[in-house]
């Protein structure tokens, strides 16, 4: 039996040996050069139409499209908001107040943020009224100024570390732009810290107020060097707690069509952090 | 070359095979067992008690054929032998036949791994890996359902009433239910009764046995022999005895009796795999094939274009689960049962689901004469008499020959006379052909006959009163009876026999020519012979009729008539005529023959009857054509020797069962490809296993009818045995694949022609559900190179393959032929197979691809609608899946948090989803036919394809817009107008395949036609 199985694992090499290359047909993997070369033809005619055909729907497709706003915006009804610096992995900021090097990716990261906000970069920008919504017509569309310095120790102007050295490090939240989103009320950012009341929150501006002129936004190709208003929050442990640890959550407020609590998105609307500091 | 003596040659060949035949089994002890059982088989069975006298019995048996057995000696074997029963054939335990939940597990592991590397992984891996247990859970008891139900149908076949036996049992006559009979039992048997176990005859009163489910013969043997399968003596069980009484004594019981035996051979001899479960095989392994490189292979790429290797892992899940066709194993199985179903409203019944398939690759048929292509009812079918051959159509108007003639009316009145069958009272409404008869096959044809031409037989015998009979037996070979006239003037008695011709015209002196008796002379002599050479000729069994009026002088109305001491004349009589029965063919039968050999179908018969009668059946039915020769024919017609005639002339033979004994394999092969046309005849049922075999050794897919018990280990080596419905014995049913119904050889026909349009709509039903294959890989793979937001998620793959996939694969199988497939050749089982390299190919890299790139069309229209332009999506997956970046910026320069994301993923799911829906219409529609356009087809003849097509876009509504909001279904509410973005593709989809179908039939044979035809 062990024989015969033998045998047939030979003649199956063999098989395989002649399917590699016939030398009687002249067949390589079961197909004369000829053939193989009609097939590779018509591989090249077929896929090279279907190539086209398909490059061809395509832009077709991008011919329906407009340039400056993307066709529907149902996805998107109401922004997400998002914190600076921008999270490695989940959102837990950890430092060491006497370690610089802990820290300097935060700092960096919101110097880096913060520059398209230099009073250089906003030169040319509008001065806008403040309080009322800023619809434009066109053609050209003009962004507003936002005065960083309404960030106040959060600015990096007075303070480079962004209170990170001092032990009240600021963490930056800014609504998701949305082309069109006219926001209703009177919108602010509210933060909390949550659980035990291990340090106290500020906001800034004041209040976490967010100006209804930013709003609405027209979009990359038209609103060039739009800057979207932003809100500072910054902790100041309380002296006598041991834990240098909080939580903390913003929400958007005060806004009926900015939607705040949703239980699948945890970020519409509302941004939940940690912060810990070592000593 | 002779070895031995026929039936150990026979068991020699065997066991040197055997091991090749049992080359897959791996208990090797197991098949040593099996090649000793058949090998029993094949030396007969080996019974000596119908040899021994009764006094031996009586010592060997330890009873008494007058008191019988002691209740308490009877009690006493029950408890050791057990009961008179056969033991049911064990069932596979039912849970070995659920597949194995491979995929399911292969998640869980994932879920498994990726749980330990990050535990607020998402249960996504779970849900799948719990979705694909369930689906192989649910296919599993689908195929199962499936088979059960039509096990069910069988297993009301084998319900039987439980039967009584009569025995004789501490002196008394007691009845008794036959489980309970015990070797020793002296038991009584009356006409009708079926035999309740192997038994040896004591004595018997014009009893004869019908042994047909054992020999296949219709006519019980009646010579004495020394196999005891066709000895008078002993009686097997299941038997029937249609006449007279008998007293016997029981010698085997349940599984030790002959049927016993045989059965549980049947259940040794393994079943080959069916030709559509290797294919199916076949087609599994291309699919793993190809799913498993592809997955290795980007399981490489994925590896070095630096992914980690758990997500890599995860790929390879992915692209095996897109590769293989889940809803296959269902769509199969349902197609078959549906062709199952519409067979068996053909009389087909089909046990074994697979074996639909088998039917219509069969290229060899080994059919029985009796019952299959005759009817099983012996007929009257020529008269001869006045020195001339009448033909006796009695289906037809009667009085086509000439019944003036005073010998017809001597012949009939010994017809009707001397003929012991009677129909059954209470028949009067019943058409006489259809009349239950007591008594056997050619005195039910005499007195059928008698009474179409005559009319009221029974009033006749009234009136010519039986005064004496001699019953016929096998020494005498002729039957006898006295009677009275029915005409009052006439005192003298008549005497009546029939019986063997040569034995008949012995006993005559004179010949009735035109109602005159004349001496018998040489020339009356010879023209006798000559009639009698011609029917016999004609395969028809030829019986003598002759008479003589007893003096009245010496046979006073008083004579007492003593049939031992036989006080009457029996010779010098005068001989009537002659009359020969035939078992007519069933009409339908020619024609299916002649269909089968349009098909490339070889039908060989193989009988246990005479090679004469065997062979005129051969011709009638058409099995030897009218135009070719035998050897012997050509011999006879040249007038050489047989020896001399070249066989290359002949395509016909007759072989017998002695020339079949001296036969070794290679002869036998030889014998087989040679002729196209083969009659076996005088074949002992063992033999009917080596022909299957030796049919099987040329690569044919064979089909065997039979109904006898002898016929199941032959039925079960078949690639399909057939069993007769009506004449079949249990254990035939039991081992074959599929049962006719109504016997009759044409439902076979119906079969193959089913069988090969199933093959064809597989072919079609894979086609199409590969198809989707490519589309739903395809996006997989850019996801991995070119880093796009997935495409298609594998839930929703899922939700294709079991949901809107399902409905149109199964209507392909309503598809019509798309031309005579009756007149192709038989598919070659290693050739032809149901997936081949074009059909793999075409539907792959041609439709597949297609389709793939329809449903991209309608993915990127949704994302740059929604924002994100193409351009922007290219190698976007990373920043796309991260849980901690919620402001996505688009190209627009709007900004997305991660569910805002998902949702819009789900939405390029269902995008694609609809996209590969509105694809597989398209498919689902060139698919109706391979070579033939659709217009020429009808778009509408299968209005199940329509069915299956709305069946299609309503599911896809439903779980869009029904389901959308079940957020693990992966499903959203798709724009209205994106449900046709793919439709400009699907209507390229069928332009394609109508040029291509066109190449074909404008170029057959050509670069085109070898390459785009599957």
């Amino acid at each position: 039996m062990a024989k015969k199985e033998k045998k047939s694992f030979s003649q199956c090499m063999a098989e395989w040996k002649l399917f590699l290359y016939n030398p009687t047909t002249r067949e390589f993997l079961g197909r004369t050069t000829k053939s193989w070369g009609l097939i590779l033809l018509f591989y090249l005619v077929f896929y090279g139409f279907l190539a086209a055909l398909f490059s061809f729907t395509m832009w077709a497709m991008l011919q329906t499209l407009n340039d400056e706003v993307p066709k529907y915006r149902d996805q998107i009804p109401s922004p997400g908001l998002m914190v600076f610096p921008k999270p490695v992995t989940a959102l837990d900021y950890s430092f060491r107040v006497s370690d610089p090097e802990s820290y300097r990716g935060y700092v960096d990261d919101l110097t880096k943020f913060l520059k398209s906000y230099d009073l250089e970069e906003q030169k040319n920008l509008t001065a806008c009224p403040d309080g009322a919504l800023r619809e434009q017509k066109g053609p050209t569309y003009t962004a507003c100024q936002f005065p960083v310095v309404s960030l106040k120790g959060c600015s990096g102007v007075e303070d480079p570390e962004f209170g990170y050295s001092t032990g009240n490090p600021c963490i930056l939240v800014k609504m998701n732009r949305i082309i069109g989103l006219k926001p209703q009320g009177k919108p602010r950012i509210n933060c909390i810290s949550k659980g035990e009341k291990t340090a106290t929150l500020s906001t800034y501006p004041s209040n976490g107020t967010i100006d209804l002129k930013y709003f609405p936004y027209y979009g990359k190709k038209l609103h060039v060097r739009y800057l979207q208003p932003l809100v500072a929050v910054q902790v100041a442990f309380n002296t006598t707690s041991t834990g240098k640890e909080v939580t903390v959550e913003c929400k958007i407020d005060g806004s009926p069509n900015l939607r705040n609590q949703d239980d699948r998105d945890k970020f519409l609307g509302r941004v939940v952090f940690k912060i810990t500091m070592h000593a | 070359a002779r070895r031995g003596t026929g039936t150990e040659d026979v068991g020699k060949t065997d066991t040197g095979d055997g091991k090749e035949k049992y080359r897959g089994l791996k208990d090797k002890r197991l098949e040593l067992k099996k090649n000793h059982q058949k090998e029993e088989l094949k030396k007969e069975v080996d019974l000596e008690d119908h040899k021994l006298s009764i006094k031996e019995l009586e010592r060997k048996y330890g009873t008494n054929i007058v008191t019988g057995l002691s209740s308490t000696q009877a009690a006493e074997l029950l408890a050791r032998n057990g009961p008179n029963a056969l033991t049911p054939p064990k069932e596979t335990p039912e849970i070995v036949k659920f597949p194995q939940a491979d995929g399911a597990i292969l998640c869980w592991i994932a879920y498994g791994i990726q749980y330990f590397n990050d535990k607020s992984s998402s249960l996504d891996s779970v849900y799948l890996g719990c979705v694909l247990a369930l689906v192989v859970i649910l296919t599993g008891i689908f195929a199962y359902y499936q088979e059960a139900k039509s096990t069910n149908i069988m297993a009301s076949f084998s319900k039987m009433i439980p039967q009584q036996a009569l025995v004789i049992r501490d002196s008394e006559k007691k009845t008794v239910p036959a489980e309970q009979l015990v070797v020793g039992d002296i038991v009584e048997i009356k006409g009708g009764d079926k035999i309740p176990a192997d038994i040896r005859l004591l004595s018997t009163q014009g009893c004869k046995v019908d042994n047909s489910s054992l020999t296949g013969n219709l006519t019980p043997s009646l010579r004495t022999h020394d196999n005891p399968l066709e000895a008078e003596n002993p009686w097997n069980k299941m038997s029937t005895s249609p006449v007279g009484t008998a007293t016997g004594m029981v010698i085997n019981t349940g599984d030790r009796t002959i049927i016993g035996q045989i059965a549980s051979l049947a259940s040794g001899v393994g079943h080959e795999k069916t030709p559509i479960a290797i294919e199916i095989e076949h087609f599994v392994h291309i699919v793993a094939g190809v799913a498993v490189s592809i997955g290795i292979l980007f399981f490489i790429i994925a590896v070095s274009m630096k992914y980690y290797v758990l997500d890599s892992i995860i790929f390879l899940i992915g692209i095996i689960v897109a590769n293989v066709p889940e809803g296959l194993l269902a769509t199969v199985t349902v197609t078959l049962s549906l062709t199952a179903k519409r067979m068996a409203k053909k009389n087909c019944l089909v046990k074994n689901l697979e074996a639909v398939e088998t039917l219509g690759s069969t290229s060899i048929i080994c059919s029985d004469k009796t019952g299959t292509l005759t009817q099983n009812r012996m007929t009257v079918a020529h008269l001869w008499f006045d020195n001339q051959i009448f033909v006796a159509d009695t289906s037809e108007d009667h009085s086509i020959f000439d019944q003036s003639s005073g010998t017809w009316a001597s012949l009939s009145k010994i017809i009707t006379l001397c003929n012991r069958a009677e129909f059954r009272p209470g028949q009067e409404s019943v058409p006489i052909m259809k009349k239950v008869v007591v008594g056997d096959a050619s005195e039910t044809a005499l007195l059928k006959f008698s009474e179409v031409i005559l009319g009221d037989v029974m009033e006749i015998r009234k009136r010519n009163r039986k005064v004496a009979e001699i019953p016929f037996n096998s020494t005498n070979k002729f039957q006898l009876s006295i009677h009275e006239t029915d005409d009052p003037s006439d005192k003298r008695f008549l005497m009546v026999m029939k019986g063997a011709p040569e034995r008949v015209l012995e006993k005559c002196s004179t010949i009735m020519v035109n109602g005159q008796e004349q001496p018998l002379d040489d020339s009356t002599a010879e023209a006798f012979h000559t009639a009698y050479m011609e029917l016999g000729g004609l395969g028809e069994r030829v019986l003598g009729f002759c008479h003589l009026y007893l003096p009245a002088d010496k046979f006073p109305e008083t004579y007492s008539f003593d049939v031992d001491t036989v006080n009457f004349p029996t010779s010098n009589l005068c001989f009537v005529g002659l009359l020969s029965m035939i078992d007519p063919p069933r009409s339908t039968v020619p024609d299916a023959v002649t269909k089968c050999r349009s098909a490339g179908i070889k039908v060989i018969m193989v009988t246990g009857d005479h090679p004469i009668t065997a062979k005129a059946i051969a011709k009638s039915v058409g099995i030897i054509s009218a135009n070719s020769e035998t050897v012997e024919d050509i011999a006879k017609r040249l007038n050489i020797p047989v020896e001399q005639v070249s066989k290359r002339d002949a395509k016909a033979a007759v072989v017998t069962g002695m020339e079949l004994k001296d036969m070794s394999p290679e002869q036998l092969d030889e014998l087989l490809t040679d002729y196209s046309e083969i009659v076996f005849a005088r074949t002992s049922p063992q033999q009917k296993l080596i022909i299957v075999e030796g049919c099987q050794r040329q690569d044919a897919v064979v089909a065997v009818t039979g109904d006898g018990v002898n016929d199941s280990p032959a039925l079960k080596k078949a690639d399909i045995g057939i069993a007769m419905g009506i004449a079949g014995s249990d254990a035939a049913k039991n081992a074959a694949d599929m049962v006719l119904l109504d016997d009759n050889f044409a439902s076979i026909v119906t079969g193959v022609e089913e069988g090969r349009l199933i093959f064809d709509n597989l072919k079609k039903t894979i086609a199409y559900t590969l198809t989707k294959n490519i589309a739903e890989l395809c996006p997989f793979l850019i996801y991995i190179i070119a880093g796009l937001p997935l495409p298609i998620g594998t839930i929703t793959i899922l939700f294709i393959d079991l949901g809107t996939d399902i409905i149109p694969s199964i209507a392909l199988a309503y598809e019509k032929a798309e031309s005579d497939i009756m007149n192709r050749k038989p598919r070659h089982k290693k050739k032809d197979r149901l997936v081949n390299a074009p059909l793999a190919i075409y539907s792959y890299l041609h439709i597949g691809l297609m389709q793939a790139l329809g449903a991209f069309v309608v993915y990127f229209t949704v994302y740059a609608q929604e924002g994100f332009r193409p351009s922007a999506l290219i190698n976007l997956r990373v920043e796309w899946e991260k849980d901690s970046v919620n402001d996505l910026e688009d190209s627009y320069g709007q900004e997305w948090t991660q569910y805002q994301r998902k949702y819009l993923e789900w939405t390029g799911y269902t995008a694609f989803f609809v996209g590969i829906m509105i694809q597989q219409i398209a498919d689902l529609i060139i698919r109706k036919t391979r070579r033939n356009s659709i217009f020429q087809q009808g778009l509408f003849r299968n209005k199940v394809i329509w069915v299956g097509i709305a069946s299609q876009i309503i599911i896809a509504l439903i779980l869009s817009y029904g389901l959308g909001s079940v957020s693990a279904l992966n499903f959203t509410m798709l724009r209205p107008q994106y449900w046709f973005v793919a439709v400009p593709h699907a209507i390229l989809i069928w332009v394609y395949d109508e040029v291509r179908k066109l190449f074909i039939r404008l170029y057959p044979g050509s670069w085109w036609d070898k390459n785009m035809y599957y």
